[in-house]
């Protein structure tokens, strides 16, 4: 795939182009400030592209204000937000146009190289992957949403894997069940929560979004 | 028709607001009216000696709840509060001999203590002398304006019972003079308050020093607490877990050629440990200054927090904010302790926060559903709240019956 790396402090942008190399990926551009950033989506177009939020030259959310600007330019293109910490509130902006091709990881997600690249390949392919962080506070935060609480408390853990992006193979292995019993669950916890099947958008998408809008 | 009723009921009010300030004013020449009267009633130039003593100590002791009534006067008819500026004692306390010491004598006792300190603080507070100067200053600049309408009724009530040419034009003037007057005269009571009972500029600039320095105290050693726990964090932590990583890894290293399973596995360790402390990091630094806080600034952050917190919490506000770092880290601590309060203590299941400002201060009022009875001596967290308000001069106001809802208005001047 060709990747762009955004990240202001050398060693880690170094890291991260080594790492993916590694796996046979090739940068095709670097950036260190939230302008270049954004220079560099427009013009590479890069099948994926991996964004550091903090970034000169406001050192404040220079990389993720980036990802939204270009990605309402062109709408769909793949980026995976890695950060030093995670917040909902970043969650919520970036998947709130609903087309998908978005993550948002913790920066030492990397540690385990195996799982990011899956993540990173499934950005690329349009889907969703966010930090089980994320996951986890939303939650713990329990959920006002009537639609939520209808589900049934397998059905929510499943919404809570596919929300991190996983595929149904995926959660299936996950909670040691088959493929057909998770893709029962699916269908269910979908027309729970409204989602039908004619919806011209990725439907696993809206179903995060359900999650993330529990409240608003 | 409707003005004049205001106007009417004006006039009734002022008339009596006027008499008790006449009343108040005048009991100090009524004192001295009284000793003078006894002086010539004894006749004797030794006996007049004792009336006149008695007046000085009566005008000295009465002094204080004169300009005391003044002050309440003040503050209940034009809501001004005139502070008062004494000098508040400091509690006697008992020594190892078993004497009292009250900051001045040492007394056997500890009634003996108080009051002894309680003569010494009446005569060195400068209030004390200001109080004096005010209650022979009051007859004349509130006590003569506020008789005009109680003059002027007694003219009309002389002329009713003695009819004369005289008495009843007498009376007629004093009819026009008493309602003419009546709604105005007891104003005289907030320039002259004002000007003759306020704490003098140096006495104000002492309590204000006085403040300062205990605030400066509590931030110093908030501050140092702050300090050590983190080094303690650090070093109990994160910095602990780094040494494991080095040992894991230089042992790996050692194991690579001999037994690969081995280091694997102690590579993989290592890795999990850098992944824990670097979560131990984020902890940490969230709690000097939450990440979104600084990316975002303080709207953002609040409704970052708002989210993970257990409540549904709506957060409103219209205003674009830049404030200083150090109040932003403040009321955002704030906002945060609330929250977790209501959701802990109170508990709630909704709440709302609301961020306003004007053009000298901005306020943060954090609204919950829970059960009340929220107050700042059971709570340390409350107090520990307005301490960090009280160092940007901010201030706190708590709102939490019993039963609920609490509403809590932190408010910080700014420009």
């Amino acid at each position: 795939m060709r990747v762009v790396v955004a990240e202001d402090l050398y060693l880690l942008r170094d890291g991260m182009v080594r790492l993916l190399e590694a796996y046979g990926h090739t940068v095709v551009g670097t950036a260190s400030t939230g302008p270049e950033t954004l220079e560099a989506l427009r013009t590479l177009k890069p099948d994926v592209s991996i964004l550091d939020v903090r970034m000169p030259p406001t050192q404040s959310d220079e990389g993720l204000r980036a990802a939204l600007a270009a990605r309402s330019e062109m709408p769909g293109l793949p980026v995976l937000i890695l950060s030093q910490h995670v917040e909902q509130l970043y969650a919520r902006e970036l998947l709130a146009d609903g087309t998908g091709g978005v993550g948002y990881f913790l920066k030492e997600s990397v540690f385990d190289a195996d799982q990011f690249m899956d993540a990173l390949e499934r950005v690329a392919g349009g889907g969703t992957a966010m930090d089980p962080v994320v996951i986890s506070k939303l939650l713990a935060s329990g959920s006002s949403n009537r639609r939520l609480e209808a589900l049934t408390e397998r059905e929510h853990s499943v919404l809570g894997l596919m929300a991190e992006g996983l595929s149904n193979q995926a959660i299936a292995k996950r909670l040691f069940l088959g493929d057909s019993a998770i893709s029962k669950y699916t269908t269910s916890l979908f027309g729970k929560l409204g989602i039908t099947d004619d919806d011209s958008s990725n439907r696993r998408v809206l179903a995060v979004l359900a999650y993330l809008n529990r409240a608003g | 028709m409707r003005g004049l009723v205001k106007w009417a009921a004006d006039a009734g009010t002022g008339f009596w607001r006027a008499a008790a300030l006449t009343a108040v004013s005048m009991v100090v020449p009524a004192v001295w009216a009284a000793a003078v009267w006894l002086m010539i009633a004894w006749g004797s130039p030794w006996a007049a000696t004792a009336p006149a003593l008695w007046a000085v100590v009566a005008t000295f002791l009465l002094a204080r709840p004169i300009c005391r009534t003044f002050r309440f006067f003040r503050r209940s008819w034009t809501g001004v509060v005139v502070p008062g500026g004494y000098r508040e004692p400091v509690p006697a306390v008992q020594m190892s001999t078993g004497y009292w010491w009250n900051g001045s004598s040492y007394a056997k006792s500890r009634r003996e203590a108080e009051k002894d300190q309680r003569l010494r603080m009446l005569w060195s507070d400068p209030a004390t002398w200001r109080d004096l100067r005010f209650v022979w200053i009051a007859p004349f600049m509130v006590g003569i304006a506020a008789a005009v309408p109680l003059a002027g009724v007694a003219c009309l009530v002389w002329g009713i019972l003695d009819p004369g040419l005289v008495s009843i034009l007498l009376a007629g003037v004093g009819l026009v003079a008493a309602v003419g007057a009546a709604p105005y005269a007891w104003r005289v009571i907030a320039p002259v308050t004002d000007r003759f009972l306020r704490g003098s500029p140096a006495m104000i600039l002492a309590d204000r020093v006085d403040e300062l320095t205990a605030q400066r105290a509590d931030t110093t050693v908030a501050q140092a607490a702050e300090i050590s726990r983190i080094e303690r964090d650090l070093h109990d932590g994160a910095q602990a877990r780094l040494v494991g990583l080095g040992l894991s890894l230089a042992t790996a290293e050692k194991l690579m050629e001999n037994d690969p399973e081995t280091a694997r596995a102690l590579l993989r360790d290592a890795r999990a440990g850098a992944a824990a402390s670097l979560s131990e990091l984020r902890e940490l630094v969230r709690g000097i200054r939450p990440a979104v806080l600084n990316e975002r600034g303080l709207t953002d952050a609040v409704r970052a927090f708002a989210l993970d917190s257990p409540l549904e919490t709506t957060v409103s506000t219209d205003v674009q904010l830049s404030l200083d770092a150090p109040i932003e880290s403040a009321l955002y601590f704030g906002v945060a302790e609330l929250l977790t309060n209501a959701a802990k203590h109170a508990s709630a299941t909704k709440a709302t926060v609301l961020i306003a400002r004007d053009s000298t201060s901005i306020a943060i009022e954090v609204e919950d559903d829970g059960k009340g009875g929220a107050n700042e001596q059971n709570g340390g967290g409350l107090a520990g709240l307005r301490r960090r308000l009280a160092v940007f001069d901010g201030d706190l106001k708590i709102t939490s019956p019993v039963g609920g809802p609490t509403r809590v208005r932190m408010s910080v001047p700014c420009e």
